[in-house]
């Protein structure tokens, strides 16, 4: 599915935010396994890509706090019950599945359309993330020019001062000229 | 200290979005007018900021990750309402795009460090600014982690004493695993970055004088 008009974008939006929050409720492992074969015959174009952003995004952290809780709830006494910890981690992978899968089947830049000042704030945002990252990149790669070795920590943070000046200057002059070119197109 | 997406039930997510969407309604309105023309530059930069100070995250047993919020400096330059507008724009793009967090935890992620962590910081500067202005910044950045990182962790145990078979962690861990590294490390960090960026928006003139 290509890009789609804002009111179905829209539409899509709303019926993801529901489906969500139904996932949200599921806690049975048979039911989350039979939501989960849904979502991936709902989403199965593009599945192993969405699949494997879980993966990366998703999976380590609700898996890492997982193992962690059952661990030191194991120590404290008894081993406690495996299976709500596995709903716990299907659940947060089959949420972030179907959102990731959802979002990338609507315009959301265009979804927000008719609404221009949240549309100037999250450009405005997402432009500044981006030009955030390429500066902390470029820091980096800077100071392990004009260093013999590796960074270790005490240099990273003797220059993070410096480097924060030029980010924040650097940031909000483009994010006033980002700004101003939106409003200059009607954006309020 | 996000709440996952699927580690809390409708029962408390849906009461928290109903909480927090007037609020939100009532911060745009009052903060983000047209008259914030000249301050919209600083508040998305620190906002950027607070973006990539919060993608740091360390999981910790209890249900959450420990991490930096970055967003006490926005209660304090501006107010905890800015603070709220913008951790929650954080919040959503984390949520949205990087898979951290999640939509239907939006409101109580929010609550909790956009809205509770941020007011009690502003509180904190507030009462003690005339003694000093940067023991007041890092003092109530230190006193906003601790307040929100509470509440995330009242959240989850509340998850907990409703549905066990949903939020397996009790409190007594989700609190001890979230509370120990916020009051030993988390909140000395934030209050020095807290600090160190009013100090530098002051040298670089991005915020005027109070």
């Amino acid at each position: 599915m290509g890009l789609v008009e804002p009111r179905r974008s829209q539409a899509i939006l709303v019926a993801w935010a529901v489906l969500i929050f139904a996932l949200s409720a599921l806690t049975g492992l048979p039911a989350l396994a039979a939501a989960s074969a849904a979502a991936l015959l709902l989403f199965r174009h593009g599945a192993l890509r969405e699949l494997r952003r879980v993966a990366v995004t998703v999976v380590p952290l609700s898996l890492g706090l997982s193992l962690a809780s059952w661990t030191w709830l194991w120590l404290l006494g008894q081993p406690p019950p495996v299976a709500p910890f596995v709903a716990l981690t299907v659940r947060a992978g089959l949420i972030a599945f179907t959102t990731f899968s959802v979002l990338r089947r609507v315009d959301l830049l265009r979804a927000l359309a008719p609404f221009p000042a949240a549309s100037r704030m999250l450009v405005l945002c997402l432009a500044q993330i981006h030009a955030l990252r390429l500066l902390v990149t470029e820091s980096a790669l800077g100071l392990r020019s004009r260093l013999p070795r590796k960074p270790r920590t005490r240099d990273v943070v003797r220059s993070s001062g410096a480097v924060t000046v030029a980010l924040l200057t650097l940031s909000a002059r483009n994010a006033r000229d980002i700004g101003d070119a939106m409003r200059s197109r009607g954006f309020r | 200290m996000h709440v996952p997406d699927g580690f809390l039930a409708p029962t408390i997510t849906l009461p928290a979005w109903c909480a927090a969407a007037p609020l939100w309604y009532w911060a745009v309105r009052r903060n983000f007018g047209t008259s914030s023309t000249e301050s919209l530059p600083v508040v998305g930069s620190l906002t950027a900021l607070a973006f990539v100070v919060q993608s740091i995250m360390i999981p910790i047993p209890g249900g959450t990750s420990a991490h930096l919020t970055g967003v006490a400096i926005l209660a304090i330059l501006y107010n905890p309402g800015v603070a709220f507008v913008c951790e929650s724009l954080v919040l959503l793009l984390q949520a949205l795009f990087f898979g951290a967090g999640g939509f239907t935890v939006l409101g109580v992620n929010a609550l909790a460090m956009g809205l509770l962590g941020p007011g009690a910081a502003w509180l904190c500067y507030r009462a003690l600014r005339r003694l000093s202005e940067r023991g007041a910044a890092f003092l109530g950045a230190y006193a906003g982690m601790q307040v929100a990182t509470l509440a995330v962790s009242l959240v989850l145990g509340l998850q907990h004493r409703l549905s066990p078979a949903y939020m397996p962690v009790p409190f007594s861990v989700t609190a001890t695993a979230m509370m120990v590294p916020s009051l030993t490390v988390l909140g000395i960090v934030e209050g020095l970055y807290t600090v160190m960026t009013l100090s530098l928006l002051r040298k670089v003139k991005l915020v005027g004088p109070r």
